[in-house]
């Protein structure tokens, strides 16, 4: 399986919605405290080393997330530390990117995600405590959503219903939107302590997950929000991203500051499902691919990207 | 059920009694009124965009708790937004929050409304300015103790220094006083002695004893004189001592001062760097608000990359959010320890380039879409298009048979006649090539039966009959109803392997 190393921290990663072989990483020098920031897309390839880096882009600051645009295939939006929201588009020469900059949000961003229902628009979470929505042709974002009272850590559209979204905070509320409506639809108190991350189950499109700093993962339904679905135990430190498979209704993924990647199964009595202990830091970024199933690829603090099937063994060559 | 049969009753029963009879007709209309709520309900639930909002009733109990906890003063004085999250973070819906929040500044008298209100809550702030006070005490207490401390030491050693100059001035001044009116003092003493010496011997007569008296007299006075400036410059030795003696005791003072300042600083800064141990506990009501309250006070430090002055972002903690407190702080790398007393101490690491990453052209134009966006694979009708492509590494498939709760999924797709389950058993039939343990074979005989006959095959057919890929699982699902009609002999895991086989063979051949 390969690997690829990068100069600084990882923070993200994501694949493409439009090439199965093609990937996104956003990584952060110093750990994302203090310095710049770099973009790099990565090629799969069949032969040896297995996994190239194609282009990456320099930033000023941190970067957080990076997501594809699931209009364009050769556009991606990253969600930078000094709280500005870039995009860029890989087709075009490196010295024309990047193609826009949007300097709104008050303090980090970081989370950034594309709707994939409507495709036209995506989500900005920051540590401003908004959440902002925005269309790649519009200078200015188109709504802001300001509720929560702490860093919102994430902001995930419903992959079925497309002016559905849910974001996850550091006020320990989880929060149901309609971009239709003025506020928040629901406020689900998810955990005691921050939520980090939340996502949607893809095949019932009223579950979702979030993982929290209390290291477990809670699978909620929003029809009865009082009690989870599931709470799934297991990591040793904060869950730092969750997220559910694209192909099976019940698998979801996890990467943590124990430096594993876990996958669970919440509707089994024994849900840990996997474990991959492959990173020497925290793990931080973790994404599994929409187009190949099982394909999932990793990211933590030790500066490498692992890419590697479920059920084999990240580090094995 | 139980409304129709009440509804029924009326007529089962031969003779009915004026009571009975009455019983079923109040609740009749209770129950329709019942029933065509359920039907309201359901209908909105059915309605897509409603499932994500809340629909229960208002809890009056709730918002008792927390008409309650808005009421008390130190509550009172905490910003809106604060007791809006305490409130959340508790459960409650935004109705209910909203509610107690327009419920808390109306006192018992109704009528008079949120003018009243207005008043009242000016009434009770101007009122109870202590109250406030000390609500506001506690929550800035721990941040102004931490600069009160230095501020006091540093003006205690100010205090001093200043004392001693004054002394020290004091003291010259003294013994330039002294020594002024000791002079003068002794002159016109000696001159005052020597007067009436004169005098005196005037009155007797001048002989040789006035000399003599005149001479001891003047022994008298200078030894008296001389006693006097013995005395005086004793007691100048003294102050002078008793100064030195000060002087020492104040820089004494001050060396501990410093010992203190020093300690205080370092636990600052062991502080700082547990400052996200701060629990959330939820113990009582006021313990969790004022936790809360301080959290945000403590929250710009911490992430401002522990600077106590609140100045402009200069560094940020990487890692935010806190920990709880019965467990410890994951072990961050050496490095990031580095990093972060490197920023705490005010430097910045040398690695930092300066870059311009502003887009040299705003109005850039995005370049065309070369490829039309895929559906999903959640998305009804399509399967993701990997299927036809072979032999890169990261397409192969999993062999390994342990790691999935593979029979649950399995279950699950059998029991549940969802729409949105028509896809699983096309995708699930396409990639596993491991045996997962079955129930009775049986069971799922005629499970895969009563599945695969209505429409959801009807359906799989007509959605699949456009796309390439799906053309073969209409075959598949075929294939195995009539294998699984014909197999009833006990091998539940053969059929399966086999069902799976089949569709692979299937698949290669049309790939073929």
């Amino acid at each position: 399986m390969p690997v690829f190393k990068a100069p600084f921290n990882g923070y993200s990663v994501k694949f493409s919605p439009f090439y199965e072989s093609r990937l996104a990483v956003a990584t952060a020098q110093n750990f994302g405290i203090l310095g710049n920031g770099r973009i790099h897309v990565l090629e799969l390839s069949p032969g040896a080393p297995g996994v190239t880096e194609s282009i990456s882009y320099d930033t000023a600051d941190a970067v957080y997330d990076v997501c594809w645009s699931e209009s364009h295939d050769s556009v991606l939006v990253a969600a930078i530390g000094d709280g500005s929201v870039k995009i860029y588009d890989t087709a075009l020469p490196p010295p024309s990117n990047p193609i826009r900059s949007f300097q709104e949000h008050a303090r980090e961003v970081h989370s950034v995600d594309y709707n994939p229902t409507r495709r036209d628009s995506f989500l900005t979470a920051s540590w401003d405590d908004t959440v902002k929505l925005w269309a790649m042709d519009r200078p200015a974002s188109i709504r802001t959503f300001k509720e929560h009272a702490y860093c919102v850590y994430q902001a995930i559209w419903n992959p079925k219903h497309g002016d559905v979204f849910a974001s996850a905070s550091g006020d320990c509320t989880l929060r149901i939107w309609d971009v239709r409506e003025p506020g928040s639809t629901m406020i689900i108190p998810a955990h005691d302590f921050e939520i980090l991350s939340c996502d949607w189950n893809k095949y019932d499109d009223c579950v979702l997950a979030t993982s929290s700093v209390d290291k477990t993962i809670k699978v909620w339904d929003v029809r009865s929000y009082r009690v989870p679905l599931a709470v799934l135990n297991g990591h040793g430190y904060a869950v730092r991203k969750v997220k559910f498979s694209p192909h099976r209704r019940s698998l979801i993924a996890s990467c943590s500051y124990d430096m594993t990647v876990c996958l669970w199964d919440y509707m089994v009595e024994d849900a840990l499902v996997g474990r991959y202990d492959h990173h020497t830091e925290f793990a931080v970024g973790i994404d599994m691919s929409v187009l190949v199933e099982g394909l999932m690829a990793s990211t933590g603090w030790d500066e490498l990207v692992y890419v590697w099937q479920q059920g084999m063994d990240p580090r094995a060559s | 059920m139980a409304t129709h049969q009440q509804s029924q009753s009326p007529p089962d029963f031969p003779a009915p009694s004026d009571e009975k009879s009455q019983i079923p007709e109040v609740t009749k209309p209770t129950n329709e009124v019942q029933q065509a709520s359920i039907v309201q309900e359901t209908a909105k639930q059915e309605s897509l965009p409603s499932v994500f909002v809340n629909s229960e009733p208002i809890r009056e109990d709730q918002i008792q708790n927390a008409i309650k906890f808005l009421s008390h003063p130190r509550v009172r004085g905490s910003p809106v937004i604060h007791r809006r999250s305490f409130l959340e973070r508790k459960g409650l819906t935004k109705e209910e929050i909203d509610e107690a929040f327009r419920r808390v500044p109306d006192p018992a008298p109704s009528s008079q409304t949120t003018v009243n209100s207005q008043d009242g809550q000016q009434v009770v702030s101007n009122v109870q300015p202590q109250g406030q006070i000390q609500a506001m005490q506690p929550a800035p207490a721990p941040v102004v103790m931490i600069p009160s401390p230095s501020f006091y030491s540093r003006f205690r050693w100010y205090h001093a220094a200043l004392a001693v100059g004054v002394l020290a001035a004091s003291g010259a001044g003294t013994a330039v006083f002294v020594k002024k009116s000791l002079i003068p003092r002794l002159k016109s003493w000696v001159r005052r002695v020597m007067l009436e010496e004169e005098t005196d011997p005037l009155k007797k007569a001048d002989a040789k004893p006035s000399l003599a008296e005149e001479a001891v007299a003047a022994a008298k006075a200078a030894s008296a004189a001389a006693s006097d400036v013995a005395r005086v410059s004793q007691e100048m030795m003294n102050t002078k001592t008793e100064e030195r003696k000060y002087f020492e005791d104040l820089t004494h003072l001050l060396g501990v001062q410093v010992q203190e300042m020093k300690s205080l600083s370092n636990n600052i800064r062991k502080l700082e760097g547990q400052s996200n141990n701060i629990p959330k506990i939820y113990s009582a009501d006021q313990e969790v608000y004022a936790g809360s309250v301080t959290n945000p006070a403590a929250r710009k430090p911490y992430a401002n990359g522990s600077h106590i002055d609140y100045d402009t972002r200069s560094a940020r903690s990487a890692s935010p959010p806190a920990p709880p407190s019965d467990s410890s702080m994951p072990p961050h790398p050496k490095s990031y320890m580095d990093i972060m007393s490197m920023i705490q101490r005010g430097e910045k690491p040398s690695n930092i380039r300066e870059i311009n990453d502003m887009p040299p052209n705003p109005n850039q134009q995005i370049s065309n879409p070369r490829i039309a966006p895929k559906s999903k694979p959640w998305d009804y009708g399509q399967a993701p298009q990997d299927e036809s492509s072979n032999g890169s590494w990261w397409q192969q498939k999993n062999p390994r048979s342990t790691d999935f709760g593979y029979e649950t999924t399995a279950s699950r797709v059998i029991s549940n006649q969802n729409e949105t389950n028509t896809m699983e058993p096309a995708a699930f039939q396409r990639q596993r090539s491991w045996v997962p343990p079955q129930p009775p074979p049986v069971v799922m005989a005629e499970a895969a039966e009563a599945i695969r006959r209505p429409k959801p095959q009807a359906k799989i057919d007509q959605e699949t009959a456009a796309s390439d890929d799906q053309s073969g699982v209409s075959d598949e699902l075929q294939k195995i109803t009539k294998f699984s009609e014909s197999g009833g002999d006990g091998s539940g895991i053969v059929q399966i392997t086999e069902i799976q086989e089949e569709t692979e063979q299937q698949l290669s051949h049309e790939g073929n």
